[in-house]
């Protein structure tokens, strides 16, 4: 006899909660019944909640895989690449994945947020029609920017509060493509300019160096720095238009560097899952999204803008 | 470490030269060849001019016109055309190569000279995609031969005609390179039985890094790579290493990289971690 399971596909939903009570009043019983149901359970989420769900859940915090949020995912284009990979692993031993992640932690920053409902959009676009698996993910509606929240109700295709109440969401899957087209908001203090052509990598790698060391970043940051220029106008003159056009400023908190040209990229996925040793080419944003302290990456017939963003 | 980089002077002569000369002006490059054969001459050195334009800048040499035939006739000077060195050599192979100058460098010792120091313009081979490839390889594995201190010297000429692609293929398998136009992004050499990369590696020389390593002569007792020269490498150039050193190791051939960044070791973990997700697994099944 053969048993067939359902295919419910990707399960993505986000958890409101409120206090450490009410997180593992919503967590709790998401985390049990995926064990007792023999699913492996992977939990990211920053320090302090771990430690919380890890004391909570006891003996069972053994039978359960533990991510550090704020370190996986700094910067959240990194996050669906470790769920692909955490998949993908799970999938093919044969076992059924359940996760749970909170990328838009409290502490993070503006662009941060910003960049997490980018990547809550994008994880549905990421693995929707793949595998079945279920996504949980706690928002803390107490601390957060009201943005943040309710942004959350746009990107998730379900919701529901700790209590376990089903909330009516206005997911909409054509989202990402509006969200991956939007305007980064202008700088606002002054900005140094440059274009660059195909000879010009070198000489557009020792600009951003030279800006990044008199802004006093640490030798570790400008060598990173210099990378992600040579891969991002690299880009430009290879797919963009052969030119393209690189901004630095300073934001509160942060130095910016812009790589802007006219190309376009089509799939909003770039750079977030690595492709394999033996392809040439494609890995140059998502080194630097590994690398690199936020990324943003806006593609739309208007061009292509990568804003790289290191903190002070 | 041996010297490496460019050479803006007349090139002097020491134990391990392996110098790239590309010229555009026929003056000065007549007078590195006088300069090139003094310095063996004052070392006691035998002297090999291989190529036309090289017997040429010989002939146009006021300080060695009058020793000429007198170095000939002792055999201290030594002449060959293309077609003679053909000739000498057998079919234009590396290994061919190595062997005819592995001998020559023997019997100039055994017969007293202190070493055999070569001038070569090949010019014709390197214009050649198809005996370029060759004389790419040839070029690695006889630095190779020359950073072994065995006596062998050698200073190859290129017209500076030649495609920019032509010249960077060539000139970044030479420890120290004098060129009118662009310098090579990076250098490939020996050392003290390793193989050093210096200066840059992007995108644009990936493809070229890789086909220079793949030159490299590497035995069953494995390869050193040492990177502490190297100025910037970005994700393709830490490919073509990352690569490199895979295959020699699916050979059962140990690599070890030395000298290495932090930022350098970061990308080559990001690279091996990106592989490891992406096995064969067939989800949709």
């Amino acid at each position: 006899m053969t048993i067939l399971q359902e295919h419910v596909g990707f399960q993505h939903e986000a958890l409101f909660y409120r206090g450490d009570d009410g997180f593992l009043a919503g967590l709790l019983p998401f985390v049990r019944d995926g064990l007792e149901h023999d699913e492996d359970v992977v939990i990211a989420e920053p320090r302090t909640r771990l430690d919380l769900l890890r004391d909570a859940l006891g003996s069972d915090a053994s039978a359960v895989t533990f991510f550090d949020m704020a370190e996986i995912g700094q910067n959240p284009a990194r996050i669906i690449g470790v769920w692909d990979r955490v998949l993908r692993e799970h999938t093919d031993a044969g076992r059924t994945l359940r996760g749970v992640g909170e990328p838009a932690f409290v502490g993070r920053r503006e662009a941060e947020l910003v960049e997490c409902r980018l990547h809550e959009l994008l994880l549905n676009h990421a693995f929707d029609g793949g595998p079945s698996w279920r996504l949980l993910c706690p928002y803390d509606e107490e601390h957060l920017p009201r943005s943040a929240t309710r942004g959350a109700l746009h990107t998730h295709p379900g919701a529901m509060t700790a209590d376990g109440r089903r909330l009516r969401g206005s997911y909409a899957a054509g989202a990402v493509t509006d969200a991956f087209a939007t305007e980064l908001p202008r700088p606002t203090d002054a900005v140094l300019r440059g274009i660059y052509g195909s000879g010009d990598i070198p000489a557009t790698r020792r600009t951003v160096g030279q800006y990044a060391r008199k802004l006093g970043l640490p030798e570790d940051k400008v060598e990173i720095l210099q990378l992600a220029a040579s891969e991002l106008a690299t880009n430009s003159v290879r797919h963009g238009g052969g030119t393209g056009t690189v901004a630095m400023w300073v934001e509160p908190g942060a130095a910016v560097v812009e790589f802007s040209d006219s190309g376009r990229v089509s799939d909003p996925l770039t750079g977030r899952l690595m492709p394999p040793l033996e392809q040439e080419g494609g890995r140059g944003v998502y080194l630097v999204n590994q690398l690199c302290d936020l990324v943003q990456l806006r593609s739309s017939d208007n061009g292509t803008v990568v804003r790289v963003l290191t903190w002070l | 470490m041996r010297d490496h980089g460019t050479l803006n002077d007349l090139p002097e002569a020491g134990t391990t030269d392996h110098l790239c000369w590309v010229y555009d002006d026929d003056a000065l490059f007549d007078r590195a060849v006088e300069a090139f054969l003094s310095g063996g001459l004052e070392r006691g050195e035998r002297l090999l001019c291989v190529g036309e334009r090289v017997i040429e800048s010989l002939r146009a040499s006021h300080r060695l016109a009058e020793e000429v035939a007198a170095l000939m006739a002792a055999g201290a000077l030594q002449t060959q055309t293309l077609a003679q060195a053909y000739e000498a050599a057998g079919p234009f192979l590396a290994e061919n190569q190595r062997t005819y100058y592995e001998t020559a460098t023997r019997r100039a010792l055994a017969e007293g000279y202190r070493g055999l120091r070569v001038i070569a313009e090949v010019s014709v081979l390197a214009a050649d995609p198809v005996t370029r490839s060759e004389l790419v390889r040839w070029e690695h594995v006889a630095d190779g031969l020359i950073a072994q201190n065995v006596g062998f010297t050698a200073m190859c000429a290129y017209n500076g005609e030649l495609a920019d692609e032509a010249l960077a293929d060539i000139a970044s398998v030479h420890p120290v390179v004098h060129t009118p136009d662009a310098v090579p992004a990076f250098q490939l050499f020996f050392d003290d039985g390793r193989i050093v990369l210096a200066g840059s590696v992007d995108t644009f020389g990936a493809d070229r890094l890789s086909r220079a390593l793949a030159a490299s002569p590497v035995g069953p007792e494995g390869a050193v790579l040492d990177l502490g020269p190297l100025e910037f490498v970005d994700v393709a150039g830490c490919r073509a290493v990352v690569l490199w050193a895979r295959g020699l190791e699916a050979r059962s051939v140990p690599v070890e990289i030395r000298g290495a960044s932090p930022l350098f070791r970061r990308m080559s973990e990001i690279l091996a971690a990106g592989e490891v997700a992406v096995d064969d697994s067939d989800e949709a099944a």
